[in-house]
């Protein structure tokens, strides 16, 4: 066992840096890579990306960025639109995306993203991965702390990771602590082993060790999300469910909890106590919450909020209107229809030959170019071209023009018996929503004119379809798949027979060992290749797009992570500049 | 009086807990999880959710519990879509943000609604009359989810007088367009059964009595025909008080006012149980006192009516 | 429905006056009064203008519902690929594209597709006030008439009906039986006649407490006559108002159902849903896609407003106008 893939120089982040802030500069990447990393996936100390902003003299004269040398403006606040509440501010039972955005502010876990996405050091200066990725030792800061002052340390670790499995906290993002390989976290939700067994112990005060039932080299990716963040005990033990409130809340992060009505707004300030306050710029967060997306787009043209979604379709426009502020960036997400392959679908369906028609004739350009226009990019594999360490080779049939992919679906879909004068019938299920709606009827209308085909479009409301979709009482179903993590098995895994999420009951034996394999690979891009040619040949899903995020942003607001394609962006990296150009 | 305000209070009861049972069983038959997501939990999750909202016990013993804790605690438990807050929190942030801008409404509707229906009435096909059924037409034609976005591209996006939405703790430049949005078509209809109601009455034996002793019509109206015609107006207005209360969720949607409306439909999207019988168990509450209300303001309008 | 009116024994001075008011004409009965009173309500009717006029712009709206279709060269579902897209400019509504309403934003034809709106909606507005006048009427008299516990006990089912989450039992509903249009006018059906059986109760208990019908109570008159001959034709008015009033607001709940999965499903279509998606639309140049299904919308609105009233008129015996 030896560490043998240090990935932080031991020196990046000291005390010192601190005082000396610009001092580190850009350091070049001591010891290379380790075997065992990923490629590509550079676990380079990029804290002078962001961490190297200078000491902040907010005296009378102008502010400037310490960096790019930008005249700040007086008022560093921060105003964005959220879709709906938070459903809790607790990390340990989080599961929703904008909790995470508001998690990331208040709570700092052992790592963080930078602007593309990768990892800096947060809590953690260091850690190193050793006995092949399944062991991994983090080395914490000693000048962290927690907003009341104590120091934050490896307990406070341990005892959120225990609270995320234990049966009694009950939270629905407890798998992904199994799903992070993390020692008997499985058998711990099970109730078969005590939430003390967890694989996670700190050896010291600043010193954490995990370990992992099996080797996962991209533990130390998962450890940024809200799951993984730090818990402060006393807190919630004298609290309980109202520790979250922001006159109990006692948090790590660069921010803290101020002020919270729940449905209408809250708003986070800037936590003197954070370990590198000195480089943070922006003063004051608030998140508003607006259900309708066109009036949020509205108040975001009355100067009300900063950031806000752009409704479907809109964004041409909004582009063409205000350049600088319409912004499209991908999201790793993958939108497809899954074709019910257990006993319960429809027989024509279990014909590989009408699955590829399907999908052949399927015009994704119409989709995006006239539907979404919001910068998707067509799908014809499952994972996300944008995911870490993954080299996009698109399948052979979207290199076709769209002609001669609806001649070769013609002949296939007539070759299984079907056509203009035998026309199949089966029913499309969808959730009710306006742009799901918009793309079934788009395909429903392309595969009648196309194929002859002739589909019942059916919406139901979110859990009635859920159920449906789970009990495969449909044909066909709409279904989006978000990455958990930045890496390709997260999509891919989804179609395996051990995939609880594999609603349409897709069992090939190839892919399953192809994706088994590839847990134990320095290497596994190959196999997810060849997964996603599984995927090309069987035709078990059509995909449809590859999302993107697509916002409205002030054109002061600077340093939003536009590379990061989890969107994850933490407000400490932002800052209002006086002039834009 | 006392007795029978006594007695409906009694009656107030086992229909509350008719409606507990009743909602309580539907929802345990509707499809759907609270903890289902485009991603199935795994098993052993889904057990340890279920063990700690209890809903792995018996279909009846989670009934009596919930009933138990209500009595005993006044507790209407967790919320399984808010895990920070309870069903006693949530409404009791919710509800008073509602109320205040729910009544106002309300207000605003009866006052508006019933000067606009009489001035039709006594001026019946006259300009007057066609001015008002052109304005409460006018006023129900745009349901409010379309009068919403207009209030707002309007009042904060080109005038720049109000913001665009939330509540401030209920300050006023906040509360006005809520109100307007909320208060118009119940406005019109209130309008429109008080003038037809109004007709009838001016028609009626007692009236046309009361002007052939040569009483000046005005006087005739407001002191003979005003009050008899309010009948189907406080009839309608029963039903009305609590349609603003459940019926807001628009409101909440457009307006960011953080009410309680919204929780009307996304708790039940959310199959949030606790939480869906809490807002309904408050629904019946209400609905049940402003009944009474009104059979109390019927024996004001009409003193021989007997219950 | 025995123990008629309890009240009756309590003012037993009056039945002098009673039987006195019993004999006054607004409660005589008439010769042949069935027929000669909708004899009279259709002569009257059609002596009235204004309800004439919005009987025929019904009528209107009727035909275009039903045969505008045939002068479009689209259909309700077909997508014109060469709008898709392009909306904002190629979907607007023009004489020479064959879109005369435009399109919407898939480039589906909005003529024919309000067309099949309407014929939805105007089914959903009518049966729905036709099972909130019958069964709310009919509920509402009784508790109002009869009194007593049978009112308690039946207007505390209403409270009960009017608060349970309602959306449940159409889940419910939907699961047990599948889509089905049928089921869409079962769950319009549901809710729509509750508050007319409280708004008709209301005016019943104080109709049974007037002159005429404590003096036909006296004189042994059957209580299914009194209801008819007296209780009813004094209704007529408020239940006519409210029943319009309902037509709209079903027109919109109707989108709701829809939107949970019982009710209209693509690529079929209804007013409400059609009003929805225009308005999402509204600021984005569009205009058009509201405007058309609002425009008819407002037209059913007026349409049943001004015929109720005069069917209101028409009926009121009584009316001097």
């Amino acid at each position: 066992m030896t560490a043998n893939s240090q990935i932080f120089p031991e020196n990046s982040v000291t005390e010192s840096s601190r005082i000396m802030p610009c001092s580190h500069g850009n350091r070049p990447v001591p010891g290379g890579i380790s075997p065992h990393a990923r490629k590509s996936r550079m676990y380079v100390a990029i804290l002078a990306l962001i961490g190297c902003i200078g000491l902040n003299t907010r005296a009378d004269t102008p502010m400037v960025h310490p960096k790019t040398g930008e005249e700040l403006r007086e008022s560093q606040t921060f105003t964005y639109r959220m879709l709906d509440e938070a459903p809790t501010l607790d990390p340990q039972l989080n599961q929703d995306s904008e909790g995470f955005d508001i998690l990331r502010d208040l709570f700092e876990g052992l790592l963080n993203q930078d602007s593309r996405g990768h990892l800096v050091p947060g809590a953690a200066e260091r850690y190193t991965a050793s006995d092949g990725n399944r062991q991994f030792t983090f080395h914490l800061r000693k000048t962290a702390k927690w907003s009341n002052g104590d120091p934050v340390t490896s307990g406070d670790f341990v005892y959120a990771w225990r609270r995320a499995v234990d049966p009694e906290v009950a939270s629905d993002y407890a798998w992904y602590v199994e799903l992070a390989g993390i020692r008997n976290a499985g058998a711990i939700q099970a109730g078969e082993m005590p939430v003390e067994s967890l694989g996670v112990k700190a050896l010291d005060l600043y010193t954490l060790e995990v370990n992992l039932e099996r080797p996962v080299p991209y533990f130390p990716e998962m450890t940024t999300y809200a799951t993984f963040f730090p818990a402060h005990r006393p807190t919630i033990e004298r609290h309980g469910i109202a520790w979250t409130r922001p006159e109990n809340m006692v948090s790590n992060g660069a921010y803290v909890l101020s002020e919270h009505v729940p449905n209408e707004y809250h708003s986070r300030t800037r936590n003197p106590l954070y370990w590198d306050n000195a480089n943070t710029i922006i003063d004051k967060v608030t998140g508003l919450v607006i259900n309708d997306e066109h009036q949020a787009l509205t108040r975001y043209f009355a100067n009300e909020v900063d950031r806000t979604g752009i409704p479907a379709g809109q964004y041409p426009n909004l582009k063409t209107q205000h350049p600088d502020e319409a912004i499209s960036m991908p999201l790793l997400c993958t939108y497809y229809f899954t074709f019910n392959h257990a006993d319960s679908g429809h027989p024509a369906l279990q014909d590989r030959r009408v699955r590829t028609a399907l999908s052949y004739a399927f015009d994704r350009d119409i989709i995006i170019n006239s539907l979404l226009k919001e910068g998707q990019e067509p799908a014809y594999g499952f994972t996300h071209p944008a995911t870490a360490g993954f080299n996009p080779q698109k399948p052979d049939y979207a290199h076709l023009e769209q002609s001669e992919r609806d001649r070769i679906a013609r002949k296939l879909i007539a070759e299984a018996g079907y056509g203009q004068d035998k026309a199949l019938e089966f029913t499309l299920i969808y959730n009710t929503s306006e742009s799901h709606k918009k793309i079934a009827t788009v395909a429903s209308q392309m595969w009648k004119q196309k194929l002859g085909v002739d589909i019942r479009l059916m919406n139901f409301e979110w859990k009635t379809y859920l159920v449906r979709r789970k009990n495969q009482e449909f044909d066909l179903a709409r279904a989006g798949w978000c990455g958990d993590y930045n890496e390709a098995s997260t999509f891919l895994d989804v179609l395996t027979s051990s995939s609880g999420v594999n609603d349409g009951q897709f069992h090939n034996e190839k892919m399953d060992r192809l994706m088994d394999e590839s847990r134990l690979l320095d290497d596994p891009t190959p196999n997810y290749l060849q997964a996603e040619a599984v995927l090309a040949r069987e035709m078990p899903i059509i995909p449809v797009y590859h999302y993107t995020s697509v916002f409205m942003l002030k054109p002061d607001i600077r340093g939003w992570p536009f590379d990061n394609v989890q969107n994850n962006w933490y407000s400490k990296n932002l800052y209002r500049v006086k002039h834009t150009h | 009086m006392l007795h029978f305000i006594l007695k409906r209070t009694a009656i107030a009861i086992p229909t509350i807990l008719a409606l507990i049972i009743l909602s309580f069983t539907l929802m345990h038959y509707a499809p759907g999880s609270p903890f289902a997501g485009e991603r199935p939990l795994p098993p052993e999750i889904l057990a340890n959710l279920e063990a700690k909202y209890g809903l792995d016990r018996p279909f009846p013993e989670q009934m009596a519990r919930y009933v138990w804790n209500i009595i005993t605690e006044f507790d209407f438990g967790p919320s399984y879509s808010y895990k920070d807050r309870t069903v006693n929190e949530i409404i009791a942030q919710g509800f008073p943000v509602t109320l205040a801008y729910g009544s106002l409404a309300f207000l605003v509707s009866i006052m508006v609604g019933i000067a606009l229906g009489i001035t039709a009435a006594i001026h019946r096909s006259t300009w007057l009359d066609s001015l008002a059924v052109g304005m409460t037409v006018g006023a129900q034609v745009l349901p409010n989810f379309i009068m919403a976005p207009i209030l707002v591209l309007v009042f904060t996006l080109w005038l720049g007088w109000l913001p665009g939405g939330g509540w401030q703790g209920g300050q006023w430049p906040y509360l006005v367009m809520p109100v307007i949005a909320l208060s118009t078509s119940f406005m019109a209809s209130i309008a429109r059964i008080t003038r037809s109601s109004m007709i009838e009455t001016l028609n009626s034996d007692f009236i046309l009595t009361a002007r052939s002793k040569g009483l000046p019509f005005h006087e005739v109206v407001i002191r003979h025909a005003v009050k008899p015609s309010m009948l189907p107006v406080i009839s309608y207005l029963g039903p009305t008080f609590v349609g603003l209360i459940t019926g807001s969720v628009v409101i909440d949607i457009y307006f960011s006012t953080g009410g309680i409306g919204q929780h009307f439909v996304n708790a039940a999207i959310n199959r949030d149980y606790p939480l869906i019988m809490g807002v309904t168990i408050l629904t019946g509450i209400l609905t049940v006192m402003f009944n009474l209300i009104v059979d109390i303001l019927y024996v004001w309008i009409d003193p021989r009516i007997r219950y | 429905m025995s123990g008629l009116t309890p009240e009756s024994g309590t003012e037993q001075r009056h039945i002098s006056t009673m039987i006195a008011a019993h004999l006054q004409p607004e409660s005589l009965p008439e010769p042949e009064p069935g027929r000669s009173l909708w004899q009279d309500a259709r002569r009257r009717i059609r002596q009235n203008p204004v309800a004439m006029a919005s009987f025929s712009i019904l009528v209107l709206v009727g035909i275009f519902a039903l045969f505008g279709p045939i002068f479009s060269n689209w259909s309700s579902e077909d997508i014109n690929w060469n709008v898709l897209g392009n909306v904002e400019t190629a979907g607007r509504p023009a004489l020479d594209s064959g879109h005369y309403f435009g399109t919407d934003q898939l480039g589906r034809d909005l003529f024919v597709r309000t067309a099949h709106g309407v014929r939805v909606s105007m089914m959903v507005g009518i049966i729905g006030a036709l099972i909130a006048i019958v069964v709310g009427t009919l509920y509402g008299t009784i508790a109002g008439y009869v009194g007593g516990r049978t009112d308690n006990i039946m207007m505390r089912t209403v409270d009960v009906i009017m608060s349970i989450p309602y959306m449940f039992l159409l889940i419910i509903l939907l699961v047990m039986f599948g889509q089905s249009i049928l089921l869409l006018f079962v769950g319009i059906g549901l809710v729509s006649w509750l508050d007319m059986a409280r708004i008709v109760r209301g005016q019943t208990l104080s109709i049974k407490n007037r002159e005429f019908v404590e003096s036909a109570v006296v004189i042994g008159v059957p209580p299914a006559f009194i209801i008819l001959r007296h209780i009813l034709p004094n209704l007529v008015g408020v239940v006519i108002v409210y029943a319009t009033l309902l037509i709209p607001n079903m027109i919109i709940f109707e989108s709701f159902i829809s939107f949970l999965g019982l009710g209209i499903q693509e690529p079929n279509t209804s007013l409400g849903v059609l009003i929805s998606e225009g308005a999402s639309q509204m600021q984005y140049g569009v205009l058009w896609q509201l405007g058309f299904p609002l425009f008819f919308f407002i037209l059913i609105q007026f349409g049943f407003f001004f015929l109720g009233d005069g069917i209101r008129d028409a009926l009121d015996p009584k009316d001097r106008h």
